[in-house]
């Protein structure tokens, strides 16, 4: 779990860095409705943008601004420094208002190669999905003319038999982290996620296969509360080890770059390009979407359940529209059902942010302490610093 | 009165309400002393917004504006007495559409906020604060928010029906209306703009449109009928005329359109558009500015600067931005919300009419620049074109804290309008309908210093080369 803690760390792992080397292609993508299936069948790697809680982005405000959400401007300011130099491409959504704003500084400053707009429908109507299933086709032909590959439906339902196979495997993993003892903690999660989206997939599933292994007879102690952590872009698995140190042991999540990017997808059947269309939009769970709240707070107060929670940490970067009110209205729910709730907004990256952060997580686990109890789990690998 | 029956008067459209019903009771004709005496009267804050309302330049004009807006609050509390559905619609959102249903009126939100910021001593700050106090984000926008925040109170008059039209274009805007819908049980009715200005995703619109138009019907239990909407659209159509009439004349120098007649215009547009209440606003804009034309009256000796407003204005302080910038002869020529640049509607059969509708809707002000496929593109184009066409000679950028959109490309903006028209751009900071973030003193001493040092040097280089 080391190795697998300290890769993710890293913008580009040795095994990335190897599938490079080889002349293999890689395509960034930063949105959960981006469906992998299609980058797959091409043989290309599609790479989960990220910041990794980077604080610095003087750069990045000589194009976006300060009242700008801090994960846009340090991805921005990533590209710019040129370590996303490795993209061979990127594919843009519409995610929110400032994701749009990152693709374009990002694409008017570096030219990224290969440039794809995925117009990502807000509602799931009949006609929403007829649109975004024709968006995925573009898609798949705009991959397949830059990159000079065919991707037939062959291909691509193959793709999808192992992409299905692999959210299969994630949630046997991740439903070990939601038992009783639980097999890991909220930042090996994260990690794990995160190596889901930057590893070539023989790689991530070779991963898998041995995490697996290593899960079952591991347990997990010595935690006060036992935590979910909902809210907006957080790539940052630093941030869920303070919540961690502190005692809040993160069991369950719904975040962007956590369970919310597979945990629903379906077994995706039939004719492939429409079924990965219905899929991914039917089961979009960000705020992004609208006349959709109940889908998005069932999903959290299952998590919840299956996970026997203590209390809900809901975070988002400051600035996040789509977070920022999303949390309130499921704090009110939440707390509604008897659920306690810290609704945490947050500078992205800042390290200057941290001491309040701590404080609030602190004062937080004080609140409930009494209702959960301090838990002591009999621990074969605890969490040392625990 | 809201739903439940309670009527309580602490909410914004009440307590605005009551000092519009005071405000219709001007009498015409009014004299200077007799404003100055009436200015005493009043609360410091309504004070100043009535004061540069009732300036001697154009106070028949603000008396129009005022009975246009005072008819659209009591016709919504009427209709609320004789059962007919209230729909809170947000600006982007053609009024006229609601105009169509002989059993529902609409009310838009960002007027109600600028109404009662302008309007109500503390402004809007109360509902703002109290929103805040439920846990919406301080950085969510104050055009919606401020209104919001007093329905969400819930002792103000609550709409039947929310309209949100922002998927898709603004973030901000469609989580605070989706929120209302939530947390006050108030039914939503979505109409999603595609990030996708081209065929496929103008056809996705159009069905779009259609869909959310069976909807309303099925909402306000009402069938839309073809003569109605020939009615409310021909007018909408007359007030479109007049709209390209004010336009062009804004082209002359010095400017003879006042500079609060920008938000007059769209006060028109949102409100009582499709109505003879809107055209005749219009038509009084037209009037007065073509007297202003042939008389060659200008309220400073020159015009120093003819400024596009690159966005939208200021409106916690008329006096102090409006009234303010004409008396140093800086013209607001116009902004992105009065160039809504209203489409004519072929009003020949019931398709023609939702179609001209949905492109209406599609090219709404804000809609069409930020929730194009690209957000700076269109806003770059119409804004250069906007400049040479109007002889502007600089730009400013408002800077609305809120609008992320905005601030994440206005430096591709900024530099793409300098490249293209050779015209500054100043970019200002602060929130449009909050004084606390930004006084009135530091916009007029930045817009001031950009005039004097950027403006005027730029216009005597220009003049020695010539």
């Amino acid at each position: 779990m080391d190795e697998v803690l300290s890769t993710a760390r890293e913008l580009i792992p040795s095994r990335l860095r190897e599938w490079k080397e080889s002349g293999g292609h890689v395509v960034g993508f930063t949105c959960v409705a981006t469906p992998r299936e299609l980058f797959d069948a091409a043989g290309i790697l599609p790479y989960r943008v990220r910041a990794l809680g980077k604080p610095e982005r003087d750069r990045a405000d000589a194009h976006l601004s300060r009242f700008n959400c801090g994960f846009c401007r340090a991805c921005l300011q990533l590209a710019l420094e040129g370590a996303y130099d490795f993209l061979d491409g990127l594919v843009e959504t519409n995610g929110c208002d400032h994701l749009r704003g990152m693709f374009e500084n990002w694409q008017e400053a570096v030219n990224p190669g290969f440039f794809h707009y995925l117009k990502v429908p807000h509602l799931v109507t009949e006609e929403s999905l007829e649109f975004f299933a024709e968006e995925l086709e573009l898609l798949r032909e705009s991959l397949s003319n830059h990159f000079q590959v065919e991707i037939g439906d062959a291909a691509l339902s193959e793709a999808v038999k192992s992409a299905n196979s692999r959210r299969e495997r994630m949630r046997r993993l991740f439903s070990l982290r939601e038992r009783e003892n639980p097999a890991l903690t909220g930042q090996e999660a994260l990690a794990v996620l995160l190596l889901e989206s930057s590893l070539p997939p023989a790689a991530f599933d070779d991963l898998l296969e041995n995490l697996l292994q290593e899960a079952e007879g591991r347990e997990i102690g010595g935690y006060r509360a036992r935590l979910l952590l909902a809210g907006s872009a957080t790539d940052e698995p630093d941030l869920v080890r303070e919540v961690e140190d502190l005692g809040g042991l993160v069991v369950t999540d719904a975040l962007c770059y956590g369970t919310r990017a597979f945990w629903k997808l379906p077994e995706v059947e039939g004719e492939p390009v429409h079924a990965l269309a219905e899929a991914y939009l039917r089961h979009l769970l960000c705020p992004r979407m609208f006349d959709d709240y109940p889908s998005r707070l069932q999903f959290i107060l299952q998590a919840a359940e299956r996970a026997r929670v203590d209390g809900a940490v809901l975070v988002y970067n400051k600035f996040c529209d789509l977070h920022g009110v999303e949390n309130v209205r499921l704090r009110l729910d939440l707390e509604e059902r008897g659920i306690p709730v810290l609704v945490l907004e947050k500078e992205y990256g800042s390290t200057a942010d941290l001491g309040r952060i701590r404080t609030r997580i602190q004062a937080f686990l004080e609140r409930i302490g009494g209702r959960g109890g301090f838990r002591k789990h009999a621990s074969s690998a605890g969490l040392g610093n625990l | 009165m809201n739903k439940r029956g309670r009527d309580t008067g602490d909410g914004l459209f009440r307590r605005a309400e009551e000092l519009i019903e005071v405000a219709l009771q001007l009498p015409r004709g009014m004299s200077d002393q007799e404003v100055e005496g009436l200015l005493h009267l009043l609360p410091r804050d309504t004070s100043r917004s009535m004061r540069a309302l009732l300036s001697s330049r154009f106070r028949e004009v603000s008396l129009d504006f005022i009975a246009m807006i005072g008819g659209w609050i009591r016709e919504a509390r009427r209709a609320r007495e004789e059962g007919r559905k209230v729909v809170l619609v947000p600006f982007n959102f053609p009024p006229e559409i609601i105009y169509l249903f002989r059993n529902a009126v609409p009310l838009t939100s960002e007027v109600l906020t600028t109404l009662g910021v302008s309007m109500l001593e503390g402004q809007g700050e109360r509902y703002w604060d109290y929103a805040m106090g439920l846990g919406i984000p301080d950085f969510l926008c104050s055009s919606s928010t401020i209104e919001l925040g007093s329905v969400l109170t819930g002792r103000d008059f609550e709409p039947d029906i929310i309209v949100q039209s922002a998927p898709g274009a603004c973030d901000a805007n469609s989580k605070i209306h989706e929120f209302v819908s939530l947390h006050m049980g108030i039914p939503q009715v979505i109409l999603e703009k595609p990030t996708d200005s081209g065929p496929r995703g103008k056809e996705l619109h159009r069905r779009y449109f259609l869909g959310f138009i069976r909807r309303l019907e099925e909402m306000i239990g009402e069938e839309l009928k073809e003569e109605r909407m020939r009615e409310v659209l021909e007018e909408a159509n007359r007030a479109a005329e007049l709209y390209y009439e004010l336009y062009d004349l804004r082209k002359f120098s010095p400017c003879p359109v006042p500079n609060i007649f920008s938000l007059f215009t769209y006060g028109a547009r949102f409100t009582r558009w499709g109505r003879p209440e809107g055209t005749r606003m219009m038509q009084s804009l037209v009037d007065h500015s073509k007297r202003r034309l042939e008389t060659g009256e200008y309220p400073a000796p020159e015009e120093v600067a003819r400024c596009m407003w690159l966005y939208i204005g200021y409106y916690f302080d008329f006096l102090g931005f409006f009234n303010w910038m004409e008396e140093r002869g800086i013209t607001y020529l116009n902004d992105i919300l009065s160039l809504c640049q209203p489409r004519f509607v072929d009003t020949s059969s019931r398709e023609s009419m939702l179609e001209g509708l949905a492109e209406s809707c599609f090219e709404y002000p804000m809609t069409r620049q930020m929730g194009a496929s690209s957000m700076s593109l269109a806003w770059i184009e119409d804004m250069c074109g906007f400049i040479r066409d109007l002889r502007a000679d600089c730009a400013i950028y408002s800077g609305h804290h809120a609008c992320k959109q905005t601030w994440s490309i206005i430096n591709q903006v900024r530099q793409e309008i300098l490249k293209r028209t050779g015209v500054p751009v100043l970019c200002l900071q602060g929130d449009s309908w909050i004084r606390r973030m930004t006084p009135t003193s530091v916009l007029q001493e930045e817009i001031e210093s950009f005039v004097e040092n950027v403006v005027r040097r730029r216009r005597r280089r220009i003049g020695s080369s010539a």
